[in-house]
């Protein structure tokens, strides 16, 4: 069994939990997920055995607490700590399945929007033309912020955990939307402000397309055998 | 940390390696043999940080299979450097055992 079947069989049997239970669990769940780095096979085996044993000393009429001791936090982070890192292997394997994703979908998109905004309006042209160094550079860029982006969100997740007082749903909408309206206004600043450099390239929106579909087709073959999401 | 889970970790290592030495074992079910034994006080869920860390070190290895009561459950088994350990623990517990407790009966006149 791989992380994904594991996570799917924990989200099956989370379902028997009473509503106290639910509510630890789900928190020692997010708490102990959203450590980057870690292994996500060793992660998802310890969780679906802590999921297993809460649910038999349920049966009893216990507690997470009673199993896992009050202090929910400082066990995870026990468990945590135990846990062995991610094979590097792995995580290369994960960015460039991200990139190649983003890169297909940004390009099939843009390019049949481009394309109907030519032929069918005559706005703009049909190639795509960027001084290369420029593209580069906000390529580069945007990608930085947004794992900077990703990074706040999980410590953001990690910190929502094992409150006492229930966290009002409104203000956690509003601090998720800021956090995303910031990473999406200095995406578009980057983009507007960065000065031109490096030779023009001009690529036929046709080839833009093209090309974006293959890189679909690729992501899509490197999901289904590596299993990266499925 | 405590005196007393200090010095607790390292025996409950050795008490997990040899349930595990005796059968395969998965996670609920070597906590409850724990308690059977009487280790009553040991707070179940602190077997957890110590199963990793048996499997991060090489002693014992984790497989997901089903069990005969049907779910699918992580059975631990030993390693041979497992089986090296618990001997080693073995030796060292006996060799602990019997001093500390002339030590403790010599300094308690009760």
């Amino acid at each position: 069994m791989n992380a994904i079947d594991i996570m799917k069989l924990n989200n099956e049997k989370r379902k028997q939990l009473n509503s106290e239970n639910e509510q630890y669990y789900e928190d020692m769940i997010v708490y102990i997920r959203t450590n980057a780095m870690k292994s996500e096979q060793q992660t998802e085996e310890v969780l679906l055995e802590l999921l297993e044993h809460l649910l038999a000393a349920q049966e009893q009429g216990r507690t997470a607490k009673d199993i896992f001791g009050e202090d929910l936090k400082a066990y995870c982070e026990e468990v945590i700590q135990e846990i062995p890192g991610e094979k590097a292997s792995k995580n290369v394997l994960f960015l460039f399945y991200l990139l190649i994703d983003l890169a297909a979908v940004l390009m099939i998109f843009l390019g049949i929007l481009s394309y109907a905004l030519y032929h069918f309006f005559g706005i703009g042209t049909r190639s795509l033309t960027f001084p290369i160094g420029t593209g580069i550079s906000v390529v580069l860029i945007d990608g930085v912020l947004l794992a900077i982006w990703i990074y706040l969100i999980f410590r953001w997740m990690k910190g929502s955990t094992f409150k006492t007082k229930k966290p009002n749903k409104f203000i956690e909408f509003l601090q998720i939307w800021l956090m995303s309206m910031i990473f999406i206004g200095l995406t578009m600043l980057v983009f507007l402000f960065m000065p031109e450099f490096g030779t023009v390239l001009s690529i036929p929106l046709s080839i833009i397309i093209g090309l974006g579909i293959i890189l679909f087709i690729v992501k899509t073959i490197l999901n289904k055998r590596y299993r990266i999401t499925k | 940390m405590s005196q007393r889970s200090q010095l607790l970790k390292g025996i409950l290592e050795g008490c997990i390696l040899s349930i595990i030495h005796q059968g395969p074992a998965y996670g609920y079910e070597l906590s409850m043999k724990l308690q059977e034994f009487g280790l009553s006080d040991v707070s179940e869920g602190s077997i957890y940080p110590i199963l990793l860390r048996l499997q991060k070190e090489k002693l014992i290895v984790g497989e997901m299979r089903k069990s005969e009561a049907g779910p699918k459950r992580k059975y631990y088994s030993l390693t041979i450097g497992g089986e090296e350990a618990l001997k080693t623990f073995i030796q060292n517990w006996n060799s602990i055992k019997n001093p500390v407790d002339r030590i403790i009966s010599r300094g308690n006149h009760n």
